[in-house]
């Protein structure tokens, strides 16, 4: 009975309240920022000199 | 209750200080500001500055107020109060010295100013030799840095009364995060103060004929780049110790504010090269060198922004937001004092992605000496660190004059950060489009001959007028809200908020109070980043200059 119960296997969707997953998304988006803005004023650069 | 009411609030007599500086500060800002909306609207060709009035004048004037004074006075006076808040009241002789230091900075003040208003020091607020100045403008700005080494010492000595009475304990942040960036200002300083005192006042005096023009800018950069973080760090001040507390969370990490400020006075200063990457008779080997130093302060900028995240994303889902970005609705945006400087957090990300371009030296080949430059410290200084101010301004100011900030301020305190903003977009971001088209910086209108390229100019400059007056706009309302709260916002007592660490378990270690230790490192980076290259400029010195006046006098 006990087996059965444990095998029905239910998706509990309980948000871990401690999770930094926003911040990481943040700082991934801030350092995608800085690598593209780096690289087009790079390729202004290659493009000029 | 009540005494824990009155250890919570800033001692009167240290409020006034404060308030003496704030003053000097509003003031500087108003009249600076007046003179940043003249520039951009000469710079659109349509308007002429009346009574033989120079455009570099005013230029010198706005660089000088805003840069110099608004800053140096406005930061002295916060983190006077915040010491004093933290640490403990001022004893009577640190605040006699910080009375000392405000005056001393006062008459510097005028003094230089003077100059300027009488077209005698058109050099502008970096005043580069060979442009050769009145003697009394150096004399002037001489003050003001010995005015603020005297309020920053009266801040250390708070500090050391402190640690004395509470050994082994590490220091409340606010004052350990304001001592560091006095640290670093008395240590920068030490290079402008070299060249005021040794090159620029005996040759503006006639003593000498010449200066040695690679010497002056290299002791200016010195001090130039940890400038910067001079202006910087008290709004980091704010973001991480104080913020926290207004929006209800906690400080992500102690110790990590701590070793962040302790990286910005390590790596701030042997930098200054970057700044003269175009410039001959400096090694590009020294210079490769510095340009590292200076990528090496991009981390504890990446971590302070880390922290701030996790900040405001472990307070929203303490609050019950979920989702990848629940937790950014749930800040409290209709709170002058969380909202505006958000605004300068935010930008700052722009800012420093545009600082990481000016200092690699390809890119600097693109970008330098064009109006890209002023863009940019438009966004970390005139955005980042002056909106951090503005917010910190509507709590503090209440707090030292025992008012409130009522709900009618509180909303036209939201109102000026955005209409700052939006002016700012029109301002700064046509200045960095212009800039990658090669517009100059440091010029007032004109066509080069109808240059063609000039021509593709006049559109960003139109573009930065309509920044500069939608600017202007937002000081008025600034001046209005600080004098409302300096002298007619209904008496009260408004919070002097010091967030708490989320984790009180966490001691911060205590080698970070090792002055010793952070000091000797600092001393070791600055002279391996600069013995040789000043070596090497004082053996194949470059013959001596006379000194230059660009400009008509009245």
């Amino acid at each position: 009975m006990a087996k059965a119960e444990l095998k029905s296997n239910k998706k509990t969707e309980i948000e871990d309240s401690s999770s930094l997953k926003g911040t990481l998304a943040s700082v991934f988006f801030l350092g995608i920022f800085i690598v593209v803005t780096w690289v087009s004023v790079y390729f202004l650069f290659l493009d000029r000199f | 209750m009540s005494s824990q009411t009155a250890k919570l609030k800033v001692d009167p007599r240290d409020g006034k200080l404060a308030m003496a500086h704030f003053y000097v500060a509003f003031i500087a800002l108003a009249l600076g500001g007046l003179m940043g909306l003249l520039q951009t609207l000469v710079r659109s060709g349509k308007f002429e500055l009346p009574w033989g009035i120079d455009y570099y004048q005013i230029l010198t004037v706005h660089g000088v107020l805003m840069g110099l004074v608004l800053t140096t006075f406005f930061i002295m006076g916060f983190q006077y109060a915040a010491v004093s808040r933290t640490a403990g009241t001022h004893s009577p002789a640190a605040r006699r010295i910080g009375w000392i230091g405000f005056w001393v900075m006062t008459v510097g003040t005028i003094m230089a100013a003077t100059m300027v208003l009488l077209k005698e020091a058109s050099v502008l607020y970096t005043f580069y030799a060979p442009l050769k100045a009145h003697w009394i403008f150096y004399l002037g700005m001489t003050f003001v840095v010995v005015g603020s080494w005297l309020d920053g010492a009266a801040q250390i000595m708070t500090y050391a009364k402190w640690r004395k009475e509470n050994p082994g304990k590490p220091s409340p942040l606010l004052s350990f995060m304001a001592v560091i960036n006095t640290v670093l200002w008395i240590v920068a300083t030490l290079g402008v103060a070299s060249t005021v005192l040794f090159q620029l006042l005996p040759w503006s005096l006639g003593l000498v004929d010449t200066v040695d023009v690679l010497i002056s800018r290299t002791l200016f950069w010195y001090f130039g780049h940890p400038l910067v973080y001079f202006w910087l760090l008290p709004a980091y001040m704010c973001w991480y110790a104080i913020v926290p507390k207004i929006i209800g969370g906690k400080i992500f990490s102690d110790s990590l504010a701590r070793l962040s400020f302790i990286l910005f006075l390590l790596f701030s200063i042997p930098v200054g090269f970057h700044h003269q990457l175009m410039e001959p008779g400096i090694d590009p080997a020294w210079k490769f060198l510095q340009v590292v130093l200076t990528f090496m302060v991009i981390i504890p900028s990446l971590m302070t922004a880390f922290s701030l995240f996790a900040t405001f994303e472990r307070f929203g889902r303490s609050k019950g937001a979920t989702g990848l970005f629940g937790w950014f609705k749930v800040l409290p945006w209709n709170d002058a004092r969380f909202t505006v400087p958000f605004i300068g957090m935010a930008s700052f990300i722009p800012a420093g992605a545009g600082g990481i371009i000016n200092a690699s030296n390809q890119m600097n080949q693109v970008v330098h000496n064009t109006i890209w430059v002023t863009g940019h410290f438009h966004l970390t200084a005139a955005t980042s660190v002056v909106l951090t101010f503005f917010g910190i301004s509507y709590w503090l100011v209440p707090h030292l004059t025992g008012r409130k900030l009522t709900k009618a301020m509180n909303k036209l305190g939201i109102i000026q950060g955005w209409v700052w903003f939006i002016g700012m977009v029109f301002m700064s971001g046509a200045m960095h489009f212009q800039g990658l088209l090669g517009g100059p910086r440091r010029s007032a209108f004109s066509t080069y001959g109808d240059a063609a390229q000039a021509a593709e100019w006049i559109p960003y400059q139109i573009a930065q007028a309509v920044g500069g007056s939608i600017l202007f706009l937002g000081i008025i309302l600034m001046i209005i809200i600080f004098v409302n709260l300096a002298f007619f916002a209904p008496k009260g007592e408004e919070e002097f908020p010091v967030g708490e660490a989320e984790n009180l378990e966490e001691k911060a270690p205590m080698i970070f109070e090792n002055w010793k230790l952070w000091l000797g490192i600092t001393a070791a980076l600055i002279l391996f980043a600069y013995t040789i290259p000043f070596i090497d400029m004082i053996q194949n010195a470059p013959p001596g200059s006379p000194g230059f006046k660009t400009w008509n006098s009245w």
